[in-house]
């Protein structure tokens, strides 16, 4: 017994202080580090510029704008057969600067400078100048974390603009995104632009994705192809989110 | 008495350096240059080496486990950075640096590189493992990533290294 006080009196403190260490860090990981988020995000409000972003904005929306525009066209004339599909949802959001990125190399995240407390949430759709960036995982009061496509763990269903086609778009750990098809013939060449399809639970249907740079079919077990984002990931400053949950069997048109 | 509260306020003082060093650790990990997302050192762990090369293996190893859970908590926890930190602690104390090698900024810098390549090898063994991403892409994956990660870290290793080195056996002197 005298040898364990011996021991305690000697050990107790070092033993304590490693155990809050510890709990502390765990602390941590589970709540997705939101403390340090969260002031990583106070110490970052000095460098966030707002407003003098509008032009570059209003260009790339152009783009976006365009895509859906034939994309509509496209919907338009199955309307006409057919008059039940849903209609193309509305990409009205919420304008949000972009405050940090994944602090690891096999993971891809953006941090966001707002969270639940200016009314996002997780699920929220985010979208760049240009189309899809990703989808809101992780949510502080003032920060929220952004799976992106290029992440090797995100899969989404995409279809293509001039064929229907359906594939799914996963993130590859080289910061390439590819699309595999479902069937082995698909129906797809370089320049057709990519759509998110009606299937994905996750995101709404007909944002733009991006663009076929090549085709590759030798692999009958996986035909794919290499897709180009229509962001440009790397160099996102402000992007849009729109609140999104998953539709219910029943469409609401709007 | 005098002397007994001297040794308090430096304790103190001592954890409010490590906790500030990691935290500005922490901090830094989220900035992002654009376009230059493969340059980017891995500053959890050039903490974890700085803070290992003189203490015990246990100390680099608990610290190793600490910021791999804070690693986790910013990325993903799947896996789990805290193996692969937790090796780097314990290998790093067992060097016993002031013996083997000597003390100066090129041998953290190498250290830092050598322990950026073991980080980030034993990171895609656990993808390996864990994950069902092709085996190939994830090895050629690390090849880029662990030089990129070890030339980075290294060459940023001295900065985070000298002051907290040059606090600690200041710190010892006194005792």
């Amino acid at each position: 017994m005298a040898v364990f006080w011996r021991w305690w009196g000697r050990y107790a403190g070092g033993l304590l202080l490693t155990v809050l260490i510890l709990i502390g860090a765990w602390i941590l990981r589970e709540t997705n580090g939101a403390a340090i988020r969260e002031f990583y995000r106070l110490l970052n409000l000095p460098l966030q510029q707002r407003g003098d972003e509008q032009q570059s904005l209003i260009q790339a929306r152009t783009w976006q704008l365009e895509q859906q525009l034939a994309e509509l066209q496209a919907e338009n004339a199955r309307l006409r057969q057919l008059l039940n599909t849903p209609m193309l949802p509305n990409l009205e959001g919420r304008i949000v600067p972009v405050i940090g990125r994944s602090s690891d190399q096999w993971w891809r995240f953006l941090l966001l400078g707002e969270g639940s407390r200016q009314g996002l949430s997780i699920g929220g759709v985010v979208i760049g100048n240009g189309g899809l960036v990703g989808r809101i995982t992780s949510i502080t009061p003032n920060t929220s974390r952004v799976m992106l496509l290029t992440d090797p763990a995100s899969r989404i269903g995409v279809v293509v603009g001039r064929t229907r086609q359906m594939g799914i778009l996963r993130g590859q750990l080289n910061q390439q995104v590819i699309v595999e098809f479902l069937e082995k013939d698909p129906k797809v060449q370089p320049k057709d632009t990519l759509f998110t399809s009606a299937l994905s639970s996750l995101f709404p249907a007909g944002i733009p994705v991006g663009e076929v740079q090549s085709v590759e079919l030798e692999d009958p077990t996986r035909p794919h192809a290499t897709v180009i984002l229509g962001v440009p990931i790397d160099r996102l400053e402000w992007v849009t989110v729109i609140p999104y949950a998953e539709p219910t069997d029943t469409f609401t048109p709007n | 008495m005098l002397n007994r509260q001297t040794h308090l306020r430096q304790t103190s003082l001592n954890w409010l350096v490590i906790a500030g060093s990691v935290g500005v650790c922490t901090l830094l990990s989220l900035i992002h240059v654009p376009a230059l997302e493969v340059l980017a050192p891995d500053w959890f762990l050039i903490w974890v080496v700085g803070w290992s090369v003189k203490r015990t293996v246990w100390q680099g190893v608990i610290a190793g486990v600490a910021l791999g859970w804070i690693q986790d908590g910013l990325t993903s926890p799947h896996p789990s950075h805290a193996v692969a930190l937790a090796l780097v602690g314990g290998l790093t104390a067992l060097m016993q640096k002031q013996r083997f090698v000597s003390e100066d900024f090129i041998s953290i810098a190498l250290i830092t590189f050598a322990m950026a390549m073991i980080n980030q090898t034993v990171i895609a063994t656990q993808m390996s493992v864990s994950t069902d991403l092709p085996l190939q892409d994830i090895w050629q994956h690390h090849r880029q990533v662990a030089l990129s990660s070890a030339i980075m870290s290294s060459l940023w290793a001295p900065l985070v290294y000298a002051p907290l080195n040059r606090w600690w056996s200041w710190l010892q002197e006194q005792e």
